[in-house]
């Protein structure tokens, strides 16, 4: 035993379990064990993959988008290369194309499986101690729908493109020539993949609990899963609907959509945000979970108001449903519809308040470690406060008349869901990377890489706020001259996030090359994820794990002569036991 | 504090641009106030989430110093006490919103009719110009339809958006506040209006800064994206001192007078959203270019060619799906509105005088071409 910075008074309760041979990654070998795998961990790894792909594709459309809006009448797809793959497209046409595809790669093939399918899928059976996921053929077919879903997107923009932005509004995607109805294939296809991962979950955290794990002793990030499933499983075929019933519309013209056949296209809008707005937090309440995590580990301190923020949780899920009219303000509803409306998104912005504060009291004299996980999360806390209190703006209905439909709201939602979701992800992906591949990475890479997000982040986005409250339109392929100093502000941070985001590859590739070989506990976490090894066995664990309390460090120390990680547990009396000899006549009994 | 925020605002500082509508006060100071509240909720946060992160950073392996993990009257105070807040900004941007929506009796009333890509402000009395002239301290009515997709009718300057549906009508007022100042001479704006038509260009109302009329102007933008030129959906609004400036104005655009029917053809090419889509120079553009294209054969989808002759030209107005061209291989996208019961039968004669003054194949070549036969196109 180690003497290292165990107090006296304590002694190490190391297991000492074997280090096992094999591992998920190298128990079977070739393409086919993984093209038929049901193991969790590798289709969680083969969606980390598969979203990071889609991420990659979007972020350079989203570079596209800045580069041409760097100067008023638009720069990059006035180029002649442009003019010369595309000849019979104009500039504002390749524009439209390719924010279109920027919003629908990003929201359907990113965003919205990003952290339920990639670290959900690798840590909910992990974190409750168990071997897999309820259903692992239903997890391994979601995950095959999606890769369906992607192709048809793929297809759509091989085609002719899509130009109808990512919200498919009628009557314009029932008149547009371009690719809708693959588009929606996509899309439609993609819901059930994400159904199918919701369902999986809620069964999987419903039945698959170990004993002791009782609801209130979950870590908060299955509490945040939990309540994403249930929208996943609720919202979904109410898009999975409208969207057959937008392909109807385009191909038999049943009138329900398109005012030239008698229907009404702010019905569309409608059926749209029911889902769609309930998917917002789809994106972002898995975040809310990561940052749970982050924050409690990282300063090694009991998460603050454990209750508040898991009800929280279920609070977002359920408000989220009746909020939807807030995308329509603009659309000629009714007032006292408008207003109620309105009245509404406000109460949805308390449950999200609580989160933020609870974070912070969480880091209130704890041990905070600096490590990139916890940066990110640091930048997440920052990111989605403007983010949320920029809501405000737009829940409000005087002055959401100005705002609605302007680059005020590209900024908010930008703030949400890259401020919020994807640098959650990235400090997500940064925490358990060590897990899911057994390597450290560099520190000093990691931490480089969220100094550029950061920066780059607001840079690109914080001017848009004054762009938005200028008067300037979203979705614009060209605009007024008076714009264009804060357009090329933006269009320099967007390079910037770029190479901040690049950074962050090359570091997660880099460790794989030479890091060192990563301990079981790396950052002294509690949850049971940290108790087998890294990266896990194929079965997760030698042994159940003892369920204890997800925040408790009381007994985790670090020990510098093994340099990782130890459990403790005050020193015991060793009573010798007693003889037999002593007590022949209960042996006799 | 409104006062004092209400002169920030005019201030060339301001996060907004020139306020010009009586709604602009109230959706400033609201914006503002929304704004504070905002700040001083999220200066403590940012100040405790960098301070905490800073003081409480510590070596591997120290323990935390508390490991309080709860404290039920704070978590109470902090989830209920900012909802009174929340309460007043709902209030204050529930009452502006619905003075927005209660259209005074008695308002002067434009209609608007918003095509891809282009608008129609109609006044009566068969004046349809793309600018919108309202009279100051006045209240405004649009009437608003679509003829295609939605499209959403914006101006920054009043703080004003309603979108606009086809199939129905939506509504929006405003009361301007800010007159119009004629900021350049007739003299001069025929001077450039004249080098303009010399070069085929069209009046540059970004870089002039002011109308073909002599006007300085408030941006009026479409906010629902509608297509490739969506972002050139702009016009402009001009305020008038007096409903006498108005009517003047209006008069100016009411009547033909006795322009010979090319001269007022060019007019109402560049009035009523005919130049976003068709070039006058030969230039490809959304539709096909007006430019020497009278009396010669077009190939049509569906196969088969047509001869572009004064009963094309007035179909291809008013029911613009019917043939619909393709040039060079490349078939157009059939996205042209209908203009049936938007031009009269003057008009469109005028129209085609138009298109006949920019090149007339037939008179060229009077015999049509030996292979008039249909050809399929594939």
């Amino acid at each position: 035993m180690s003497a290292g910075s165990v107090p006296s008074g304590y002694e190490v309760n190391d297991p000492g379990y074997p280090t096992p041979q094999e591992n998920y990654l190298t128990n079977s070998k070739g393409i086919l064990s993984w093209a038929f795998t049901l193991d969790h961990k590798r289709i969680g790894m083969m969606y980390l993959i598969g979203v990071s792909s889609a991420f990659l594709l979007g972020g350079l459309l989203a570079i596209g988008i800045r580069l041409h809006l760097f100067a008023p009448d638009g720069v990059l797809f006035n180029n002649a290369l442009f003019q010369w793959l595309a000849p019979d497209k104009a500039p504002n046409d390749i524009y439209n194309q390719v924010f279109t595809l920027h919003g629908a790669i990003m929201v359907f093939l990113f965003i919205i499986p990003s952290i339920p399918a990639a670290l959900g899928n690798f840590l909910v059976p992990v974190m409750l101690g168990a071997k897999d996921v309820a259903f692992p053929r239903l997890n391994l077919s979601s995950f095959y729908l999606w890769v369906g879903g992607a192709l048809f997107f793929i297809m759509a923009l091989l085609a002719s493109g899509l130009d109808t932005g990512w919200t498919f509004y009628t009557p314009y995607s029932t008149t547009t020539d371009s690719s809708v109805i693959l588009a929606t294939t996509g899309a439609f296809i993609l819901g059930f993949s994400s159904i199918f991962t919701g369902l999986n979950f809620i069964v999987t955290i419903n039945t698959m609990r170990p004993p002791g794990m009782t609801w209130f002793r979950m870590p908060l990030f299955l509490w945040a899963t939990y309540s994403t499933s249930i929208i996943q499983v609720l919202a979904t075929p109410v898009l999975g609907i409208t969207l057959l019933l937008l392909i109807a519309e385009r191909t038999l013209h049943i009138g329900i959509f398109d005012p030239e056949y008698n229907g009404d296209p702010v019905t569309f809008q409608h059926f749209f945000w029911f889902y769609s707005h309930p998917a917002v937090y789809i994106m972002i309440l898995p975040a809310f979970g990561i940052i749970s995590e982050l924050i409690s580990v990282h300063s090694h301190k009991r998460i603050f108001g454990y209750r508040f923020i898991a009800y929280s949780s279920i609070a977002i899920a359920l408000l989220s449903f009746i909020v939807w009219g807030h995308h329509m303000f603009t659309s000629g509803m009714s007032p006292i519809t408008t207003i109620i409306f309105s009245a509404l998104t406000f109460t949805v912005s308390v449950p999200s308040a609580i989160k933020v504060f609870n974070w912070v009291a969480t880091m209130f004299k704890g041990s905070i470690s600096l490590t990139t996980p916890m940066v990110y999360a640091i930048a997440f806390i920052f990111l989605f406060t403007i983010g949320g209190l920029t809501g405000l703006h737009l829940g409000t209905l005087a002055t959401d008349m100005h705002l609605h439909d302007t680059y005020f709201v590209v900024a908010h939602f930008h703030y949400v869901m890259v401020g919020g979701t994807v640098v959650a992800f990235l400090g997500g992906v940064f925490h358990w990377w060590p897990k899911m591949v057994g390597k450290m990475y560099s520190e000093v890479g990691g931490l480089l890489s969220a100094a550029l997000v950061f920066i780059g982040f607001n840079l690109t986005f914080l001017p848009q706020f004054i762009l938005g409250s200028r008067g300037m339109p979203r979705r614009y392929a060209t605009y007024d001259p008076e714009f264009a100093p804060l357009h090329q502000m933006s269009t320099y941070g967007a390079l910037i996030l770029g190479v901040g985001l690049f950074v962050a590859l090359f570091v997660l590739l880099m460790s794989l090359l030479n890091g060192k070989k990563a301990p079981a506990n790396p950052w002294g976490g509690a949850t049971l994820e940290w108790n087998c090894t890294s990266p896990p066995p194929f079965y997760n664990f030698e042994r159940p794990p003892v369920v204890g309390d997800p925040y408790e460090f009381g007994d985790i120390r670090w020990d510098t002569e093994l340099d990782r990680y130890v459990k403790v547990e005050p020193k015991r009396e060793r009573v010798p036991v007693e003889t037999p000899a002593e007590t022949p006549a209960h042996a006799s009994e | 504090m409104m006062s004092l925020l209400g002169d920030y605002t005019s201030s060339k500082l301001s996060v907004f641009p020139k306020s010009a509508s009586s709604f602009s006060g109230e959706s400033d100071w609201v914006f503002h106030f929304i704004s504070i509240v905002c700040v001083i909720f999220f200066v403590p946060i940012a100040i405790a989430l960098f301070g905490f992160a800073w003081k409480y950073r510590k070596a591997k392996g120290q323990p935390a110093d508390s490991q309080v993990d709860h404290n039920t009257t704070l978590e109470l105070v902090w989830s209920i006490g900012p909802s009174f807040l929340l309460v007043v900004m709902f209030y204050f941007g529930a009452r502006g919103y619905l003075d927005m929506r209660s259209i005074p009796e008695g308002a002067y009333n434009v209609g608007v009719d918003a095509y891809k890509w282009g608008w129609g402000m109609d006044y009566g009395n068969g004046v349809i110009h793309p600018e919108l002239h309202v009279v100051a301290g006045e209240p405004t009515k649009l009437t608003m339809t679509s003829k295609d997709v939605i499209h959403s009718l914006y101006i920054p300057s009043f703080r004003v958006k309603k979108d606009i549906v086809p199939g129905r009508y939506n509504y929006i007022w405003f009361k301007a506040m800010e007159p119009s100042e004629k900021v350049m001479s007739d003299e001069e704006c025929k001077q450039l209006a004249d080098k303009d038509k010399e070069e085929n260009l069209s009046w540059d109302y970004d870089a002039r800064q002011c109308t073909p009329d002599g006007y300085n102007f408030y941006d009026l933008y479409c906010a629902e994206y509608c297509g490739t030129n969506h972002s050139e959906m702009q016009t402009v609004v001009v305020v008038h001192e007096t409903q006498e400036e108005l009517d003047a104005w209006i008069k100016k655009y009411s009547s033909r007078g006795d322009e010979p029917p090319a001269a007022y053809g060019a007019k109402l090419y560049e009035r009523r959203g005919c130049k976003s889509c068709h070039s006058i120079d030969g230039s490809r553009m959304v539709g096909p270019s007006y430019k020497g294209s009278y009396g010669t054969m077009r190939d049509i989808v569906g196969g088969g060619q047509v001869k572009v002759d004064e009963n094309y030209i007035r179909e291809s107005i008013l029911n613009p799906k019917a043939k619909v061209a393709i040039e060079q291989g490349v078939a157009y996208q059939p996205v042209m509105p209908s203009y049936k019961g938007q031009l009269s039968d003057d008009d469109i004669y005028s129209l085609i005088e138009f298109i006949k003054s920019l090149g007339d194949a037939s008179a060229a070549e009077p015999e049509p071409p030996a292979d008039a036969e249909p050809v399929s196109v594939e």
